[in-house]
């Protein structure tokens, strides 16, 4: 049986964990073989394949949910004080490159700081630093520019996504 | 006096916390726990409970109804983090006891030692009261405040703001007043002069023991100071301009709030756990065996014999040269190159070709080239390689 070309990173790169974004060979190869790729891995692992314009990613209940709660507490940190600082964060988060000072100094003067300060990742500078640029890294939701700086690849729309659809459910629960 | 044993009401409260807290919603709410409420939220629950909330002292009469006694409603309102907001006179007054009680210390402050400790005991507690307190309410408000901001309940814009403006109007610009240090009558800047003055008497006072109570004092206060900065940060930051925030909304915004508040107990979007193995995992040692048995090769190579019959040609230099030698002068070198392949193989290869240009480079004979002339094509087995036409005759000769 033929593969489709770089095959066995693709698989590797899904399984890590990791979003395949539009830019990258393995997207197209991904899209060109959509069909097989989604029959591969419900097959194989039983993950599901989400496939958008922007990433592919594998989906299943076998889920790290304590780096995905950091995560979306991330996000929803960073979404809050830039919408305080009166910015459209969703056009910040799409254009904009952050610098670590920047993301620390929204970070300490935020309300949220008793949050922050009880959770291991986010809880200082450092521990900010190896959360962005590592955990989120090697999945990547960001891109790195320098040691100080990143930008945020389209992965970021997975958690802004969960924070729609959580609004709705409120608001829906409320009516 | 209660009869029950404490580790006795611990647990009960700790068993019936959920009606408790449904008594504390109620309580916070209308003032009180009405009777026919109390019996409805106990049938609810199915609890038979109202003999021992009355034995343990956790509800009190009042006239036929009931309040939960204020100890547990605090420290109900404590565990929930659900603070009731506190008017600004509720948080003034502590600016009239602090004040009263340091102008106190220092009148007496040659007097009676033992009152001079009860009021500085009575001052740190004041502060205590007053710093929880401005907490708490900045607590309040910040909730309100992001409750506004998410907008769960649908209100409209103008409702909205009017509800912001009461929160600004009658809690957040007198906290702000309460907490500002340029104000010289803010409780904030009484607190500073007392600050001053401990740290004073802490390194000169005769008497070690109201020196160590002025020296707790003192660092207490540096601690409150710490806090009440960090409260006064958030009114100014967060609070005070509320108006201005909640002019946008946004679907995301509600829903990140609504998840920081509650996140322990919200589901986060899925991510694929990674199947990288650490170095103690069970799986690691097959892992990585078959990582490196991928690089072996353990497929047989085998050597076919070729059926096609190659010429063989090898290039005897002098025999080449010495026909060279004899033919000069020469007018077309590569023409020579060609009769000579000719008379002597089968085909005509670059290889062979090469080999005769190689003749050009010996010290004993001259070549040139004739400018602006044509070129002369050679064709080879593969190639077809276009040359200039040279002449070559012996050195050293006209």
């Amino acid at each position: 049986m033929d593969y489709p070309e770089m095959h066995r990173q693709i698989v590797e790169d899904l399984l890590d964990g990791k979003f395949i974004l539009s830019r990258e060979r393995q997207f197209d190869q991904i899209k060109e073989n959509e069909e097989f790729y989604i029959g591969f891995f419900m097959a194989s692992f039983n993950h599901e394949l989400e496939l958008t314009n922007e990433f592919a990613r594998l989906v299943s209940e076998d889920t790290d949910e304590n780096l995905s709660r950091d995560i979306s507490i991330f996000f929803a940190i960073l979404c809050y004080e830039l919408d305080k600082q009166g910015k459209n964060f969703l056009d910040v988060l799409q254009y904009s490159e952050f610098s670590m000072e920047e993301i620390n100094y929204l970070f300490d003067n935020s309300s949220w700081i008793d949050l922050i300060q009880s959770n291991k990742q986010l809880r200082d500078s450092d521990t900010r630093k190896r959360f962005i640029f590592s955990s989120m890294g090697k999945r990547s939701i960001i891109d790195k520019v320098s040691d100080e700086r990143f930008y945020f690849t389209p992965a970021y729309k997975v958690f802004i996504d969960f924070a729609k659809e959580l609004a709705q459910h409120t608001l829906n629960g409320q009516q | 006096m209660i009869k029950a044993e404490p580790k006795t009401i611990l647990h009960f409260v700790w068993s019936y916390f959920d009606v408790l807290r449904e008594l504390f919603d109620v309580q916070s709410q209308d003032g009180l726990i009405r009777k026919e409420m109390l019996e409805i939220i106990l049938e609810r629950n199915k609890r038979d409970i109202k003999s021992q909330l009355i034995e343990y002292k956790i509800l009190r009469n009042t006239n036929d109804d009931f309040e939960l006694r204020d100890v547990y409603y605090k420290l109900i309102e404590f565990i929930l983090f659900e603070f009731r907001p506190l008017l600004p006179e509720e948080i003034e007054k502590f600016g009239t006891s602090i004040s009263d009680l340091f102008r106190n210390i220092k009148e007496g402050i040659n007097g009676d030692k033992a009152i001079l400790v009860e009021r500085i005991r009575g001052l740190s507690s004041q502060i205590k009261e007053f710093t929880d307190s401005v907490e708490k309410n900045s607590i309040r408000l910040l909730n309100e405040s992001r409750e506004l901001k998410s907008n769960v309940s649908r209100l409209d814009y103008r409702e909205k703001i009017q509800r912001a403006s009461f929160w600004i109007q009658y809690y957040i610009l007198p906290l702000n007043s309460i907490l500002d240090v340029n104000h010289s009558e803010s409780i904030t800047n009484k607190m500073l002069n007392v600050s001053e003055f401990a740290n004073q008497k802490r390194l000169t006072f005769t008497d070690e023991g109201i020196r160590q109570s002025f020296e707790k004092l003192y660092f207490q206060l540096i601690q409150a100071n710490d806090d009440l900065l960090k409260q006064s940060k958030l009114l100014t930051n967060e609070l005070l301009p509320l108006i201005e925030r909640i002019r946008t909304e946004s679907l995301i915004i509600t829903g990140w709030i609504e998840f920081l508040q509650t996140h322990n107990k919200i589901q986060p979007p899925k991510l694929l756990k990674s199947k990288k193995d650490n170095p103690y995992s069970k799986r690691v040692y097959l892992n990585t065996k078959e990582y490196f048995e991928q690089f072996k090769t353990d497929e047989e190579a085998i050597i076919a014999d070729d059926d096609q019959q190659y010429e063989t040609w090898v290039f005897n230099k002098s025999k080449y040269k010495r026909k060279l030698i004899n033919s000069l002068p020469i007018d077309n070198f590569f023409d020579w190159c060609g009769e000579q392949l000719k008379d002597d193989t089968n085909e005509i290869t670059n290889e062979k070709v090469f080999a005769l240009t190689g003749l050009l480079f010996e010290d004993d004979i001259e070549v040139n080239s004739i400018t602006n002339s044509e070129f002369l094509n050679i064709k080879t087995r593969t190639s077809k390689i276009s040359v200039p036409i040279l002449n070559v005759k012996k050195n050293g000769l006209p």
